[in-house]
């Protein structure tokens, strides 16, 4: 099972897909595509703390995607 | 028992909330188990891939246990499932007539603002002209009374939109209750410590920061406990250059913003850096 973590004000929302599940992989190319459409930065967790990988196009053999909003000078 | 339905309540509205008219279909119940300070929790799984959390208290699984004699996990799951789907399909229901509720009253205010745009015309006569009988005095005053009669009826009603707006389910107990909460800023925390190294992690617990070295320049930052003004660049011996503040965007837990401050520094400095402003 992969996930997309999504940061939103409940601290995240998780989108848990099946890699062998055709429709299920579309649905998340989808979601990929739509969140960075609006800026969101699609990174693939190392899992281990140390620095990910920034996915530019969708990878479903990614394990886990985290999705950071656009950022913003304070 | 109760408390696992409104649980399961809140977690289908959410689900509805976030996916319009368009309510997709259940398909499972999972339970995770507790993690370290962590609750165990309870998620609804939707046929589109999409599922939400939240946390779940041991003696509500042992009330939905006792009441189907379920003493298994799956045996538990599939009963909570029953429960769930009993529920969305009334919360469905609930939530189609919110929303015919809805276009009515946006239908109604646009037909008031007809009404009102076609009971004060644009333009007329001059006020103050000179040859005005005492006719149209009375006429100009009328509609003046007319106006501002319109206007406290629109102040009126704009004010219950806001109350009703206010009251409605996206700010009540129900469906984004964790929106900031104390839940909220948990999973924000956890979600940050899952994707700190060791030490990072050692840091953060003991002293409330960690340090990031940056992906490009190889610059050590600071990243305290906090939303803003919360980066500092250090030199060599650990003292303090600056401090630069950047954060994403939308009203995000601390644990998410420090999260996204982290990779932002370690995978794309020169534009975060570019963004910020420097302090």
């Amino acid at each position: 099972m992969a996930v997309q973590i999504v940061m939103d004000r409940t601290g995240d929302t998780r989108h848990e897909f099946d890699v062998a599940d055709s429709n299920a992989v579309a649905l998340a190319e989808e979601r990929f595509r739509q969140l960075t459409g609006k800026g969101f930065r699609a990174v693939a967790l190392s899992g281990d703390g140390s620095p990910g990988k920034l996915v530019e196009k969708f990878d479903p053999t990614v394990e886990q995607t985290l999705f950071i909003p656009q950022l913003q000078g304070g | 028992m109760e408390r696992v339905r409104n649980l399961l309540r809140a977690l289908l509205r959410r689900a509805l909330s976030e996916h319009g008219q368009e309510a997709p279909a259940l398909t499972d119940i999972t339970i995770e188990r507790a993690s370290g300070r962590f609750e165990p929790r309870i998620g609804a799984h939707f046929a589109n891939g999409y599922c939400t959390w939240a946390p779940v208290r041991a003696d509500d699984c042992y009330a939905v246990c006792e009441r189907y004699g379920a003493w298994d996990l799956p045996s538990l799951r599939r009963a909570l499932l029953v429960e769930a789907h009993e529920i969305y399909g009334r919360v469905c229901e609930e939530h189609l007539a919110e929303m015919a509720r809805l276009r009515a009253r946006r239908s109604m205010a646009a037909a008031f603002f007809d009404r009102l745009r076609r009971r004060v015309p644009l333009g007329g006569r001059e006020p103050g002209s000179s040859r005005e009988t005492p006719e149209a005095v009375r006429s100009r005053a009328d509609q003046a009374s007319r106006r501002q009669e319109s206007q406290r009826r629109l102040l009126e009603w704009w004010a219950q939109q806001r109350n009703d707006y206010a009251r409605s389910a996206l700010f009540a107990g129900g469906v984004n209750a964790d929106v900031g909460s104390k839940r909220a800023q948990e999973r924000g925390i956890r979600l940050l410590k899952e994707n700190l190294t060791l030490v990072q992690r050692r840091q953060y617990e003991k002293y409330g920061y960690f340090d990031v070295t940056g992906g490009m320049s190889g610059k050590r930052y600071r990243i305290r406990h906090g939303r803003q003004m919360n980066i500092e660049q250090l030199d060599r011996n650990g003292r303090r250059v600056c401090g630069w503040c950047f954060f994403p965007h939308g009203s995000l837990v601390s644990g998410d913003v420090m999260l996204g401050q982290k990779t932002a520094l370690e995978l794309y400095e020169a534009d975060a850096l570019r963004i910020a402003n420097r302090f």
